[in-house]
């Protein structure tokens, strides 16, 4: 395995997947807390048909997966606003019709191209340097915004209502979250595709949530299960040639049921019933 | 402290709702500095519209408010961190994983502003908060597994850690047994008295309130009275908004028909 870890492609995939392990299990904290969940996995579909539509034009594919990202998502938080439609509706309805959108770019494709595919699956192990330094940026951006406004993230998270009645810009900082949904969607295309990206989002914040009950402490656990799942999978995917995307999310799958089987929250519950 | 009769909030003939649906109908009011109010009324009679009125949620859609010296006719007043405020609420999710000082801190987050990270003086303000309503010894516990009415307690530590002028609850005895109740209402009195709050409590409860208030204002849409409890706690008077569903004993209780929470 020492061996593996000399080439540069390697080294690259490690760094890829550690960056976007790492923004997909922070964000995933405020998805999870906020009831987003459905959210990101709606916008990871916008996304890839946004990459399918750049390689039918011949447009840059991540522009355009960003312009669907976002399109996606500001609609979405605009309907719940607005209350006029149930979220899961209305994000069931832009889920399903971008991923239609997406099948429709690729079938007017005149020859089969099997980069498109690599944003539906995901393959780390293929990311080229000027790809990573796009990951790059694009993680220390979204992260450092996080932190700029985690106080009020976390506050919306708890409760938007509230939050906006002691004077947080509740509504700015929720499009905001939004965004960076979409944005941290995007930059995990190419690691883990479309299909999967949700699960790095969802699954080490939800597993997090099973041994805390602190906020901070939460946000620490999540990011940790996050880096960790997602070097391990891509170390899991070189060493025995398996695809890099499931290894990741079926490794992070794992921790969560263990989790589950030994959180104290579960134990509590047991005990309260025992009790009553 | 600054003039007992100054009116801190004044509704002049103020209208809240959409279009087709008015909740609250030409409402005055002038609610003084320091002042215990207790706002009662039917369910749907505009209680929590008030509230959301005067914490700037909603514009009048007719009439003026103001707040301080703020006219909130347009919703972003930043006044609001002024006001510390109750939700009307159900239990918390249990498993939702934040502590007890975690929840109170967020009091400061509006006061802070963006940008600026809450530090040692934040955590001293909430902690203080915190011992206010003698809750400091539970800070670090998860706030999911505290009772109905320690959790009430946290957040009403929560409103306090915003140092706020005014202090509005919407039935914050809601869900509660009846000695965490009184409980409740005790310690918004002493805020009341220790930290010369004002307070505008919204009550299903009138008994409950009715010894400790200034001024009850009975709603149900329009403003029906606004005045000492004893003026305002009269047959001809509470029939008009209650109707049938009153009742009062030969002990003076009033009682009103409750559906929407059932004990």
């Amino acid at each position: 395995m020492l061996d593996l870890l000399a080439y540069d492609f390697m080294q690259r995939s490690l760094l890829a997947a550690a960056m976007v392990g790492g923004l997909c299990s922070v964000i995933g904290v405020f998805v999870v807390l906020r009831g987003l969940a459905f959210v990101g996995a709606g916008t990871s579909h916008a996304a890839f048909a946004g990459v399918a539509l750049g390689y039918l034009m011949g447009w840059p594919p991540l522009l355009l997966a960003i312009v669907f990202g976002l399109a996606t998502v500001w609609i979405t938080g605009w309907v719940e606003e607005r209350g006029r439609m149930k979220l899961d509706v209305s994000i069931g309805i832009l889920y399903t019709t971008t991923m239609a959108l997406g099948i429709l770019f690729i079938g007017l494709m005149k020859s089969y191209n099997a980069e498109v595919y690599g944003y539906l699956f995901g393959s780390v192990l293929s990311v080229t340097p000027e790809e990573l330094s796009i990951i790059g940026a694009l993680t220390v951006l979204v992260l450092g915004l996080l932190l700029l406004f985690s106080k009020e993230l976390y506050f919306i998270a708890f409760d938007q209502e509230m939050a906006e009645a002691s004077g947080v810009p509740a509504r700015q900082i929720f499009f905001l979250l939004l965004t960076l949904v979409a944005l941290t969607v995007v930059v995990s295309l190419k690691t883990v595709g479309a299909i999967l990206v949700f699960a790095m989002i969802l699954i080490p914040a939800s597993t997090a949530y099973q041994l805390t009950h602190s906020l901070a402490t939460l946000t620490l656990y999540s990011a940790t299960i996050g880096i960790f799942t997602s070097i391990a999978g891509v170390l899991i995917s070189a060493f025995w040639d398996v695809p890099s995307g499931p290894a990741i999310v079926l490794l992070a799958t794992t921790i969560f049921f263990i989790a589950v089987f030994f959180s104290p929250k579960r134990e509590r519950r047991t005990r309260l019933a025992h009790t009553h | 402290m600054s003039d007992p009769r100054e009116p801190i909030i004044r509704f002049e003939h103020a209208s809240f709702g959409f279009p087709g649906l008015i909740a609250l109908k030409d409402i005055s009011l002038a609610i003084y500095d320091g002042e215990f109010v207790g706002v009662i009324g039917p369910n749907g009679s505009g209680k929590t519209t008030l509230c959301r009125a005067v914490l700037g949620l909603l514009a009048p859609v007719e009439g003026h408010l103001h707040i301080f010296d703020c006219a909130c006719n347009e919703l972003r007043c930043y006044h609001r961190a002024k006001i510390g405020y109750l939700p009307q609420k159900g239990v918390v999710d249990r498993n939702f994983p934040v502590t007890v000082l975690e929840t109170v801190m967020m009091g400061r987050y509006g006061a802070l502003g963006l940008f600026k990270r809450p530090g040692k003086k934040d955590r001293d303000i909430a902690q203080e908060a915190l011992a206010q309503v003698g809750m400091d010894s539970h800070k670090d516990h998860s706030l999911g597994h505290l009772s109905g009415g320690q959790q009430q307690r946290v957040f009403i530590a929560r409103a306090l850690a915003q140092q706020p002028k005014v202090l509005i609850l919407d039935e914050p005895t809601t869900g509660l047994d009846i000695t965490a109740q009184h409980n409740v209402i005790e310690l918004v009195q002493q805020l009341h008295d220790e930290l010369k709050l004002t307070v505008l409590l919204i009550t299903h409860d009138i008994n409950m309130i009715r010894s400790r208030v200034d001024r009850l204002v009975l709603l149900k849409t329009r403003l029906f009275a606004a005045a000492p409890p004893a003026e305002v706690l009269k047959p001809e008077i509470l029939h008009q908004v209650y109707g049938k569903d009153l009742v009062i004993t030969e002990k003076d209780l009033v009682i009103v028909e409750d559906y929407h929470h059932h004990h």
